[in-house]
Formats: structure tokens, sequence, C-alpha cells
């Protein structure tokens, strides 16, 4: 009798379920396994190692993915939802306000993914970490690398690719002058989710911060770099016209698209994307795109760059739960460190197939990795220079996601000669602090 | 004392009762809910805290920079967008009012910019206005009317008249043959007696075709502010709200505030000022135009 009401509840609960959809669904399927969200990249790379992940520990995976413009308000809604999800890609932009919410877990206690910091990059893992506590392993990271195009360098009688702003300017007009192109420069500054580390790479290479040590808002200062980076971006739409004034309607992958056709010299873009840009099948231009080091704006400038990580996090639920603990960390770390037989294979996979760098060290050494920088980059020293220089934005706080809207709006009103850019930092300075005393 | 029902009341009220319950649930609800949001302070990201603020939230809007602009170009966007709309439709109705050939068969290509999706629509338009491969350049090349390719969208000047006019470009052929319908029912009568008095075409159509029209121009223009005041879909696929705060509508906050940076509380009370200036202006034009009518 008892046996017959269980198995009507079951019953009733799987009506339940069904009728529920998704949420419902899956929680049942991930019983006993992995549920694990990511954003809709290298889905099919994710799959083949998922396929290889559950061969090898008989772990099975509920993989969800949604597209990266609204992967964030789709996590967040799950999370508040109390959906079951185990495992999730995160952005080092979202550490803080999601540790402050409580749906990401430290792993500090969990040292089969901690051993792996010995052999990543120091950057990564500081920007893993929020309030002391590290929060994840790397899924990749990367930095904003500035490209040109060889070819219409030569064209130009350039030899050197330039090392400052200045120069920058310089040989765009040298380019202009030579009839070549009408804008040499293209930096896509529209409003989506890459601007603020374009801007932010731009900051840095000024000598700037948008907020001091202490995290008080620094970014309207007359002299800082922002204010300075904010100006030579003003003026080379507006004085030098190096810049076409339509950038703050190019968004990353137009601009991807737009520099992949050989139409403009230089550009600033996400390391990964050199694959893409110097593969034939991809862009017109392949084989002309070399990285060069980020140029140095001003007398304070230097070559750093703005640099970011994705990483895997573990939500409290899944870590409270000892299986669901036990299989969460078995996943992370087969992708984000080394899998059974005890290599970086999907890290090695995705730089690979998808050009996207890794944290971890010891593949640099890789003679395959070795090769993909060779034929899609030239060689990977300036890569690799470019990425000791990677600095994490300064901005990533728990009020980043409402303070990055003023910011994008802030950044293109200077472009579009709205704003001065001590009033359009100031501004968005003043918008910081509102935030920061708000969020006490 | 007791309410004596009929079985016929009887009937109708068990038959209604349960679209009255669905209605209560999937409407009544969300909207009750909704109003006891934006007395709260929710912002999804804080999930441990949520206290309630009484009017904070509509109070912190109205005194928000971003409310204002959003306001005045909500008011600049819906204006355009109405007028010509309007317009347009009420000389394309005029049009088609006539007997001519392909009529019928322009009545219904008329129908075609009406029945796309508004997301094809939006992404169609962002496809013409494109700075590299956009066909309005190309066409204003050809016709030397510009020198080179231009950022149309990238222009702040323009943002906002450029949606407006894909907007049109959609909305016009409903209008157009709300419009027609009433023009249809007008009697011929009117117009003879007119033309027996001696009256021009112009005065003919101030006279008689006007203020016939006044209940389709009424239901053209209640519909056109209320679609208008709240469009959203174009906003997101040709702008999301730029270049800077160009194209920063009323919806467009709303959209920021709720699913950008969290802010249930405020988007909730944005939603709410939305939907009161909504039925404020359509209560206005029901007066108005309206009384005229009676």
């Amino acid at each position: 009798m008892m046996q017959q009401a269980v198995s009507r509840r079951t019953a009733l609960q799987g009506l339940v379920a069904s009728a529920l959809g998704g949420a419902g669904a899956a929680q049942a399927q991930a019983a006993g396994g992995v549920n694990f969200i990511g954003w809709s990249a290298a889905v099919d790379q994710v799959k083949a190692h998922i396929t290889a992940f559950e061969r090898d520990t008989g772990v099975r995976v509920n993989y969800e993915n949604f597209p990266w413009a609204q992967f964030r308000t789709a996590l967040v809604t799950r999370l508040v939802g109390n959906a079951p999800i185990d495992v999730s890609w995160i952005s080092d932009a979202w550490l803080p306000e999601f540790a402050e919410a409580g749906w990401l877990a430290d792993i500090d206690d969990i040292a089969s993914l901690k051993r792996y910091n010995a052999e990543a990059a120091n950057y990564c893992t500081q920007s893993m970490t929020y309030k002391g506590k590290q929060y994840g392993l790397s899924y990749y990271g990367d930095h904003m690398s500035f490209m040109v195009n060889t070819e219409v360098m030569a064209k130009a009688g350039l030899t050197a690719p330039p090392t400052t702003w200045e120069e920058v300017t310089e040989q765009c007009l040298k380019i202009k002058a030579a009839g070549i192109m009408e804008y040499p420069l293209l930096l896509s500054l529209g409003a989506d989710t890459w601007l603020i580390e374009f801007v932010s790479a731009l900051t840095f290479s000024f000598g700037g911060s948008f907020v001091d040590d202490k995290g008080e808002s620094i970014m309207g200062a007359a002299n800082g770099g922002a204010v300075a980076a904010a100006r030579w971006l003003h003026d080379a739409i507006h004085k030098h016209r190096i810049l076409a004034p339509g950038a703050v309607e190019t968004v990353e992958l137009n601009g991807l698209r737009a520099f992949g056709s050989g139409a403009h010299a230089f550009t600033i873009e996400p390391t990964y994307r050199i694959r893409a840009l110097n593969d034939a099948a991809q862009a017109t231009a392949h084989g002309k795109i070399r990285p060069a080091m980020m140029p140095k704006g001003g007398p304070r400038g230097t070559h750093d760059t703005c640099g970011w990580i994705r990483f895997y996090g573990i939500t409290p639920a899944a870590k409270a739960d000892r299986a669901r603990r036990e299989r969460a960390v078995k996943f992370i770390e087969y992708f984000g460190g080394r899998d059974t037989k005890g290599e970086y294979s999907f890290q090695k996979l995705l730089l690979l197939d998808m050009g996207l760098p890794s944290c971890a060290l010891p593949i640099a050494q890789d003679a395959g990795v070795r090769q993909f920088w060779d034929r899609w980059a030239g060689g990977g020293a300036v890569v690799a220079e470019q990425a000791l220089k990677a600095r994490k934005k300064d901005v990533v706080s728990p009020w980043f996601g409402e303070w990055v809207e003023t910011s994008n709006q802030a950044w293109q009103s200077v472009c579009l000669n709205r704003a001065t850019p001590e009033a359009a930092l100031g501004a968005l300075g003043n918008k910081w602090n509102e935030l920061k005393r708000a969020f006490r | 004392m007791r309410l004596r029902l009929s079985y016929d009341d009887r009937s109708a009220a068990i038959l209604v009762l349960p679209v009255l319950a669905v209605l209560l649930v999937v409407a009544a609800y969300p909207i009750l809910y909704s109003f006891w949001v934006s007395l709260h302070d929710i912002v999804l990201t804080r999930p441990l805290r949520r206290p309630f603020v009484w009017f904070e939230n509509y109070e912190r809007m109205l005194g928000d920079a971003r409310f204002h602009t959003a306001v005045l170009r909500t008011t600049l966007y819906t204006v355009v967008t109405v007028t010509v709309t309007t317009v347009l439709a009420v000389g394309v109705a005029l049009f088609l009012n006539e007997s001519f050939r392909g009529n019928r068969l322009l009545n219904t290509l008329l129908l075609l910019p009406w029945a796309t999706p508004s997301i094809v629509n939006g992404l169609m338009w962002k496809w013409i206005y494109d700075p590299t491969y956009g066909l309005m350049n190309a066409l204003l090349v050809k016709l030397g009317l510009i020198d080179s390719y231009r950022a149309w969208l990238g222009d702040p000047d323009l943002t906002l008249l450029l949606i407006s006019n894909a907007a049109i470009w959609k909305q016009m052929p409903l209008a157009a043959l709300l419009l027609l319908v009433t023009m249809k029912a007008i009697p011929d009568d009117l117009y003879r007696a007119a033309k027996v008095d001696g009256a021009t075409v112009f005065q003919r159509f101030v006279h008689v075709t006007l203020p016939a029209l006044r209940p389709g121009l009424m239901l053209v223009l209640v519909y056109e502010t209320m679609i208008s005041i709240r469009h959203f879909d174009l906003f997101l696929i040709m702008t999301q709200g730029g270049p800077g705060d160009a194209s920063y509508t009323l919806s467009w906050l709303i959209y920021v505030e709720t699913f950008r940076s969290l802010r249930f509380g405020t988007g909730a009370a944005l939603s709410y000022l939305l939907a009161m200036l909504t039925f404020l202006l359509s209560w206005l034009f029901i007066r108005f135009l309206g009384e005229r009518n009676s």
C-alpha cells in the first residue's frame, strides 16, 4: 500500500515537473548528473567534451546555453528562482554581485581545484578572487590587443606599428593622405558588453584608472588617464577624422567583420579574434593581421591593456550537497583543469579551435599551441608580452552591472561631441559614488 | 433580501466564471502584484533585502534625469510617428476610396508591411540604414545627394526620426485600412449635396469627409498613440537606446532598469507611470474627439 502511495506521488511529481517545463525537466534529468549552464559560445566543443566527460567519469551532464547578451539576466532569474544549477560559466565582471548575493560558492576548501593555481597565470587567479576568496576555475582568460593590417601599413610605407597613440594619429593621417582609406582606425564603440573593455584598455594605456586603490572614483579627474583617453577618442573622430563618427554604432562583432574585410589599418580587438581575422574562410584580409603592443598614451602612458576572465563557478546548493559537489568538482576539473588523462585537453581545444587563450601556463609549451600562434599571429611573443601587461577592470564591483549602462552612454556622448570628456566622466564618477553609497 | 437569479442569469454567470477566473489569474493578479512590487526596493542581485519603500521608487524616477530625457524622447517619437502615420493614412485611404483598376490588389499589398513581424521590420530597416552596405547610402550616393556612406543611426540628431520612419512604414497600412472602412460608410448623398451647393474638392474633404472620419480618426489616434508611446522592439533592434541617449525612450528605460540593472522595484514603478500616461492620453483623445463626434 505504502509502495503504491509513493509511486502515485512520484507519478504526480513527474506530471508537475512535465507541466512546469524547463526547470522541472532539468531537475529530473540531472538526478545523479551535473546541471551546467553556459552562454552560446564554443557549443560544439562543449558538447563534444561533455560526451568525453560522460564516457570517462560516468557522470551525466545536463547542458543549457543562452546567448551572451541575455545570459546574465537569464542566469540571475534562474538563481533567484532556485533553479537546480550546479556549475555555470561566470564573467569576472559579475563576480562581486554574484558573491554578495550568495549565488556562488568559494572553492577555497576544495583542494583538487585550488591546486591549479600553481599552474595558472596570477592575473587569472586574482580575477576569480573576491574579498580574499576564490570562486572558480578558469574557462579562458583574454585581453584586448592592438591589431594592425600589415598590408595597409606597407602600402603607406609604414615599417613598424605605432607605439604611442600620437603615432597612431600620425600613421593614420599618413594613410589618409595617401588616399588609401578614409578612416584607418576602427574602434567598436557601440554600446554592447565589450565597450567597457575597449575604454578600459584605452584608459590603462594612458596610464589611468577609473578608481583608486580604495575604490573611490578618479575617472573624472581633469589630468587623469580616463579623461585623456576620452579626449584622444574625441579628437580622433572630430579633429583628425581618422575614426568614423559611426563608430558609436559599431558593436564588436561588426567591427571584427569590418576589420577583417581589410577596410581599416588599426583596431583593438579581443586577442582570440586573431584566429578569425587571419582565417581565409572568414576574413578578406587574412594573413595580414598581426597583434602589436597596445600603444602608450600621453606622458604617463603604458603598454597596459584590459584583461578579463571567464570561469566555472559552483553554486552554494551544489557545494552543500556532498554528491552534487563531488560531481560538480569533477566536471570543473575536467573542463577548467586537467582531464582524467592529466591533460588540459579542453583548454587546448578552445585555443586551437576558437583562439581562446588559456590561463593554464603549461599549455604554452605545447607544440600544437606554439604552432597555433605561429600560424595565426605570426608568433606568440607579442601576445605573451601583452598578456603580462593585462589588468583586470578596476570597476568590477557589486554595482558594476548598473554603472556600466551609464558608462556606455558617457563614452558615447564624448564621441558624439555631446559632452566634454571632463563633464561626461565627471558625471560618470558621480554615478559611481552614488551607487557605491547606495550599496552600503 | 435574497437575490433571485433567473435560469438564464445563472447559466450566463456559470459560463462567464471560468473566463473571469482566468482573467483574474493572468491579468488582475499580475497587475496588482506589479503595483506591490513597485512599492518595494527590489534589486534582483540583492536577494536578501527587499524593503517596503512606499512611493520612493516613483519619487526617485520622477527626479531622475534619465526619466526626463526618456519622456522628452518618447514625446518627440510619439508626436512624429502618430502625426505622420495619420496624415499618410488619410491620404492613402482617400486614394484607395476611389474606383480604379487594381484597387483590390493594392488593398492587399498595402497590408504587407503591417503583416511583417516587428523584429523583421527592425532588422530590415537597420540593414537599409547600415553605414557599410545599406541601401539608403547606395541610393543617395547614386542620386548624388551625398558624397560618401554615412552612419545614419549613429547620428544622434537623426536616430529618432529614422526609427520613427521604420515604425510609420509598418503602422501606416493598418491605420489607412481603418480609415478606409470609415470612409466607405460615408453616404454618397452628402457628397452629391455638397457638389450641388458648389463645394470644391477641398471643401468637400474638409466639410464632409473629415467630420465623418472622426470615429475612425479617434480609433487611429488612440491606437497609434498607445503603440508608439510603448514602442520597444525597434529600439532594441536598431539602436539599444543609443547612440548616447539619442533614442532613450520610456520603454527603453524600463527595459534597462528591469532587465539590465535588475531593479524590479523601479522598473515596475516606471511601468505604472507609462501606463498612467497612456491612459491619460487615450482618455483625452476619447473625451475631446468623442464629444465633438457626438
